[in-house]
């Protein structure tokens, strides 16, 4: 049971190494990614079924590591890790089937490297380890884009790591200076995530070194005025990578506010509370303009990620049971569905070459069945009814009403405008008669099918069934909320 | 004294040894795989011998009746003495093709070599400032005299022009600190000078003080730490392959093996009045490489530039001896361990390269890289990543080190500039990765061949990525925390 994680943690790396050894063809490899992909979701299931609830940090696994320092190798997983786990665990397998008629070999061992680093940084629990992770999963984002990408793909590739470690340095920073103050302390030295919460937050400087991990998180969610790498990587992505920047990445951003800055500085958060509302909200409505005005459908659905995780992260700041239950379960759904939603992109890229929504048109007459499942993923992204979106960001507007009345009618009205671009978009592309581009799309195959019905599946059971997932999700939660020191 | 003799024998090994050679340098029957091969052999002895003396740790004077206190034989110096012999192998084993395409490596260049390395060593062991000024300028010298070897090359004699007239003239600044010393405290031995300052408490010591800022100015010149780094990039790009390369890391650990040895003994006590003067430079070097590295468009001035920045690190620990933190000192050898390793594979890949190809290499040369090398590519990745102190590599861990020393002795405002710096650094480390990977190569896709170069090459990139991630787990390996232990133990003879 030690070691279900480490072994879940790395599958991925090592059928990469071993791929590498035996020189092994692109059949072989997709093979072994796959293997290792269903592997890894077998052993979070098994952890998913013996997961208590109630049980806090379970599967806890320490080993050291650089002892001069006190820093281990320390994994585990709560309710919150947990989610985010089997939503990486779901969603790689889809993506090796997606990608499964790849050539290029670097794409698999990319994608293998990614899913490890990925996986790390959700479950590493020391912030050196953390940090490892987190720069770790950067660099096949950055060969991805930079090697398989399109239009500028090397200029935003460099822009993207360049921006993303600009966070990440300040972050490490402050990881050095806790350490230290753990040290000074308590006379010896610990990076461990659970340490480090243990001093007191209010302590001096916190404030810096707060701002140094807010400032990785804000710049991998991204917020407003940290977001310029975005639309520009997300639009010269290979699909598997946009998929994985989106659905995953982004959402890493807000788990480490969650567990890092709410588990570190939540008197700091506490304090600035207000001025971080105002950001979420001006994010979600900023996104939406920017997704409204879009016309690259990668780059229009990266600006509505955006304004999703604005709500997120608004969602986390509220700190109470309802808006931290719609954030979390946002998380999920909101990365399904927009897996679902760049993973359709993907498939009208190689079926006609453009995703510009000028270029495409009446793709529903051509294609029902494609048409049908873009749509549904595109109004799952909005919260439609029926899909966990919709129970998600209800429980959101119900947390920000208890927060109080002004920011309940902010956030409802502003996320009534954030979803209209959707509309507007699937006329655009679905709608209308056919051109040049779009006549004779072909509809989605058997194997694409495949891809795309566990996500919707998903999504309809979260939406319709929230009570089957809330009772393992919500001690953790409250737990989390009580250590928080919040309501 | 036949003790004395086996101390002394791994010095005596190398000297001997570049003798002979120096004798063979003009008999015919020997190429220059053949003098490669009896100078690797050698090294090779005198490290056999200093492993046992590591083992047994005799922690002696070597010929007290002769020499009194002048040479040290403890478990410091023989940690350094076998980072310089590892690191001349490597440098000669990594370039074994290199050596096969240039005509102009004769005997003296491996005589000169092993002069170099005879020098490094005795000023590992010196316990007194002059023999620490010979030991010095006799390395110097044998650097000199190689960054000139290839006098084919332009560009070759001038850098050496440049790096022996300013060189010299910062040498002069050791002897005159070195009086100046003496005028205070009439003692030139290192111990001496420790208790003369400990007796005194009440003195300003001002003598000592600026006697001890002139000795660093040639190890601060020779480090190439900003404002004495004007010679750093040409001399780098005009010398030969491997002795750049010899030069960025073995004579670099050289310099800080004396200067540790001042830092942790002579000058302890004022150890606080400096720190702030060492910060200043090291400021300086961290911004000023940093500017050199970003407009390079050649490869080997890159490095140039990144290893003043490298310097720069190396003095923000330097600034923290002695300030509070128990890993200041270790920090340092750890930095130059993980420094060599990523240093000498970087240069290896540029060496191997540079053996079919007799011509420098920029950028544009490694466009599409990842194509037509894969293997070389991943391994060259690694190196930058190192260099970078990108996490899961020895750099980070090295970075990490440094990063934490400053911050233990209050110095929270260098160590961020070094943070930044290294986020800078990414920029130019980076680039060489995008270049090799993300554009297509007109070559063709080359065989990975199997040779001393190749294997050591991947040895490097191996050890570059244990020495950040490895696990004190398995048995009989160490972890990526066995270098900084062995690091403590060696500083701590010192006390």
């Amino acid at each position: 049971m030690e070691q279900l994680l480490t072994l879940i943690i790395f599958l991925p790396l090592i059928a990469a190494v071993a791929g590498a050894a035996v020189r092994a063809s692109a059949a072989l490899l997709r093979l072994l990614a796959l293997g290792a992909a269903l592997g890894s979701l077998g052993l979070s299931i098994f952890g998913a079924v013996h997961f208590d609830p109630e049980g806090g940090m379970q599967f806890v696994h320490i080993a050291p590591w650089i002892q001069s320092y006190g820093i281990t190798y320390y994994v585990g997983v709560d309710a919150l890790s947990g989610v985010v786990l089997l939503l990486v665990s779901l969603l790689m397998p889809l993506l090796y089937l997606y990608m499964w008629h790849e050539k290029r070999y670097g794409y698999w061992y990319n994608m293998m490297a990614l899913h490890t680093g990925v996986m790390g940084a959700v479950l590493s629990l020391d912030l050196v380890l953390f940090y490892l992770f987190w720069e770790a999963m950067l660099l096949p984002v950055f060969i991805m884009i930079g090697r398989y990408g399109n239009t500028n793909h090397q200029y935003n590739a460099m822009k993207i790591v360049v921006m993303t470690i600009f966070g990440s340095m300040a972050m490490l920073l402050s990881m050095l200076y806790l350490g230290y103050t753990f040290f000074v302390t308590h006379g010896f030295w610990s990076f461990a995530y659970s340490d480090i919460a243990a001093l007191t937050s209010g302590a001096e400087g916190a404030t810096l070194a707060a701002a140094g991990f807010l400032l990785a998180f804000a710049i991998k969610i991204p917020l407003p005025l940290f977001h310029t790498w975005m639309a520009p990587a997300y639009g010269s992505s290979p699909t598997p990578a946009v998929v994985i920047l989106s659905s995953i990445m982004a959402k890493l951003g807000v788990y480490g506010i969650w567990r890092f800055g709410f588990g570190l500085f939540e008197p700091t958060l506490q304090h600035y509370q207000t001025l971080l509302i105002a950001v979420a909200l001006f994010g979600m409505i900023f996104y939406a303009i920017h997704a409204i005005m879009e016309n690259n459908l990668r780059r229009m659905f990266a600006f509505s990620s955006g304004s999703h995780l604005s709500l997120i992260l608004l969602g986390l700041l509220l700190e109470n049971l309802y808006a931290w239950g719609g954030s979390l379960y946002l998380i999920a759904t909101h990365a399904l569905a927009s897996a679902g939603v760049f993973i359709m992109i993907g498939l009208i890229f190689r079926r006609v070459r453009s995703i510009s929504v000028d270029a495409l048109g009446g793709i529903a007459a051509q294609a029902p069945k494609f048409a049908f499942f873009f749509s549904f993923f595109a109004l799952a992204i909005v919260g439609l009814p029926g899909t966990g979106g919709f129970v998600a960001e209800l429980l959101i507007i119900i947390g920000a009403f208890k927060y109080g009345v002004a920011t309940g009618v902010l956030t409802a009205t502003t996320m009534m405008a954030a979803i209209t671009f959707v509309f507007w978009m699937l006329q655009r592309t679905l709608y209308g008669a056919s051109n040049a581009t779009t006549s004779g799309f072909k509809d989605l195959s058997a194997m694409e099918l495949l891809i795309v019905v566990p996500l919707m599946i998903l999504l309809l059971l979260t939406g319709v069934a929230p009570s089957l997932f809330t009772p393992y999700a919500a001690p953790g939660i409250e737990m989390l909320l009580h250590s928080a020191g919040g309501l | 004294m036949l003790y004395d003799l086996l101390l002394i024998l791994p010095m005596a090994f190398i000297v001997i040894g570049a003798i002979v050679l120096m004798l063979l340098s003009h008999a015919p029957r020997l190429n220059v795989l053949n003098r490669n091969a009896i100078t690797i052999v050698i090294l090779a002895l005198s490290l056999g011998f200093e492993l046992v003396h590591y083992t047994v740790n005799p922690a002696t004077f070597a010929f007290a009746s002769l020499f009194g206190k002048t040479f040290i034989i403890d478990r410091f110096s023989t940690l350094f003495d076998i980072m310089f012999l590892g690191g001349a192998m490597l440098t000669l084993l990594i370039n074994h093709n290199y050596f096969k395409s240039r005509d102009y490596y004769d005997g003296n260049f491996f005589a000169l070599l092993l002069f170099g390395v005879f020098g490094m060593m005795v000023l590992a062991h010196a316990n007194e400032l002059l023999s620490a000024f010979i030991a010095l300028e006799s390395a110097s010298l044998s650097i000199y005299a190689l960054v000139g070897y290839n006098n084919a090359n332009p560009k070759s004699p001038e850098a050496m022009m440049k790096y022996i007239v300013l060189g010299s003239i910062t040498g002069v600044f050791f002897i005159l600190g070195v009086a100046l010393i003496y005028g205070e405290t009439g003692s030139t031995l290192i111990g001496d000078v420790y208790r003369h300052i400990a007796a005194h408490p009440e003195m300003p010591h001002t003598l000592v003080i600026v006697g001890g800022f002139f000795i660093m100015v040639p190890i601060l010149f020779k480090i190439g730490a900003v404002p004495f780094h004007s010679w750093v990039v040409d001399v780098y790009h005009g010398a030969p392959m491997p002795v750049t390369m010899f030069m960025a890391s073995t004579f670099k650990i050289a310099l800080f093996a004396i200067a540790l040895r001042l830092y942790l003994i002579d000058f302890e006590p004022i150890n606080a009045l400096w720190s702030q003067l060492l910060q200043l430079i090291a400021a300086m070097t961290l911004i000023g490489g940093a500017f050199l590295a970003l407009i390079q468009t050649n490869i080997k001035r890159m490095l140039a530039g990144s290893s003043i920045v490298h310097a720069g690190y190396l003095m923000i620990a330097l600034s923290s001896v002695g300030m509070g933190g128990e890993y200041a000192a270790p920090a340092i050898m750890f930095y130059l361990i993980s420094y060599f390793i990523s240093s000498v594979g970087a240069f290896g890949v540029l060496s191997f390269l540079s053996s079919k190809e007799h011509r420098s290499l920029t950028f544009d040369d490694f466009r599409g890289f990842g194509f037509s090398h894969p293997y070389l590519a991943v391994m060259m990745s690694i190196f930058m990543l190192s260099l970078a102190g990108f996490p899961s590599t020895i750099g980070f861990l090295g970075k990490f080190y440094i990063f934490i020393s400053a911050i233990e002795a209050g110095q929270i405002g260098i160590a961020a500039l070094g943070v930044f710096t290294a986020f800078v650094s990414i920029f130019y480390y980076f680039r060489l990765i995008a270049v090799m990977y993300f554009y297509k190569s007109e070559a063709t896709k080359q065989e990975f061949t199997l040779d001393t170069t190749t294997l050591l090459i991947a040895l490097m990139a191996l050890m570059s990525v244990w020495g950040g991630i490895g696990t004190g787990l398995i048995p009989f390996v160490a972890g990526a925390d066995g270098l900084i232990d062995i690091a403590r133990e060696a500083i701590g003879s010192l006390k």
